[in-house]
């Protein structure tokens, strides 16, 4: 009886926890928003130091809608218009060259860590 | 392509003969947001037609860019236009850019393949280096309100990046 009583409070226990780690994800695991600004048709900061999971966020803060597109266009933002927000999840292996397809003299870089 | 550039030359020179810098200098801000937006419809125009006629991708490229940059700048001059309560002023810069415009696209008109392509890039790099300079140098400087002198500057960012980017489709071209 003690043992089956001290099983449950176990089980039990351990349902809490598992129920408390999916409502608060662990410090570690949450995902760093990197931002990058465009702004008089330059990426600010030009490189980004990122972890595979993070996500680099764009703005366009220009009048002319830019993109942030992989140079081989194995990723990229949608258009984005004045006040615009795109965000790409950083995922292992991507390109990390990168350029505006709208203006091919803007370019960036990312660099995994 | 030099029976182009040659229109050119010659237009803005007539431009000159009929309004100096100085008389440019002396407009008003609803003349200068009028010659603007005259000179984004001409560029629009110009990119439309080069869609028509080339088929090369950079120019392709390149063309849409100008639909679709010179279309957010004048959205925007028409937005702030609408918050001042004010109306852009036709003048004699205006009508003449678009007199220039239709003999230029007469030229164009004429010609397919390559040799559109590069009187194209070459067209586009001498109207912005063109356009650029009025508005940097003559047009910005007199102008009186702080919200329209903004956005100038903004419109003159965007069209310096194209003249950058026709610089290297001409180079692309030769």
């Amino acid at each position: 009886m003690h043992n089956t009583s001290s099983r449950r409070t176990v089980i039990a226990g351990a349902a809490a926890s598992a129920v408390a780690l999916c409502a608060t994800p662990l410090r570690g695991a949450e995902p760093t928003i990197h931002e990058v600004n465009i702004q008089a048709f330059v990426f600010d900061p030009p490189l980004v130091e990122v972890r595979v999971g993070d996500i680099i966020r764009w703005i366009n803060r220009d009048l002319a809608p830019h993109t942030a597109t992989a140079d081989e266009r194995g990723w990229g933002t949608a258009a984005l218009s004045q006040g615009a927000t795109g965000d790409i999840t950083v995922t292992d292996g991507m390109e990390t060259s990168y350029f505006c397809v709208f203006h091919p003299h803007m370019k960036g870089a990312i660099k995994i860590v | 392509m030099k029976t182009l550039i040659s229109v050119f030359t010659f237009t803005l020179a007539m431009t000159g003969t009929q309004a100096t810098a100085q008389d440019v200098a002396a407009m008003n801000d609803l003349e200068f947001a009028h010659i603007a937006y005259t000179a984004d419809n001409i560029d629009i125009r110009y990119a439309h037609l080069a869609l028509a006629l080339s088929d090369n991708p950079a120019i392709h490229e390149f063309a849409n860019t100008m639909i679709r940059d010179h279309n957010a700048v004048n959205e925007a001059a028409l937005g702030l236009l609408e918050k001042l309560g004010a109306t852009a002023q036709d003048n004699v810069v205006s009508q003449t850019l678009n007199a220039n415009a239709e003999e230029i696209i007469d030229g164009f008109v004429q010609l397919r393949g390559a040799e559109f392509d590069a009187a194209y890039a070459a067209n586009e790099l001498a109207y912005h280096q063109a356009v650029n300079d009025l508005v940097e140098n003559t047009m910005i400087p007199n102008i009186d309100n702080a919200e329209v002198k903004a956005l100038f500057v903004q419109g003159l960012e965007v069209f310096k990046a194209h003249e950058t980017h026709a610089e290297m489709m001409v180079k692309a071209l030769q």
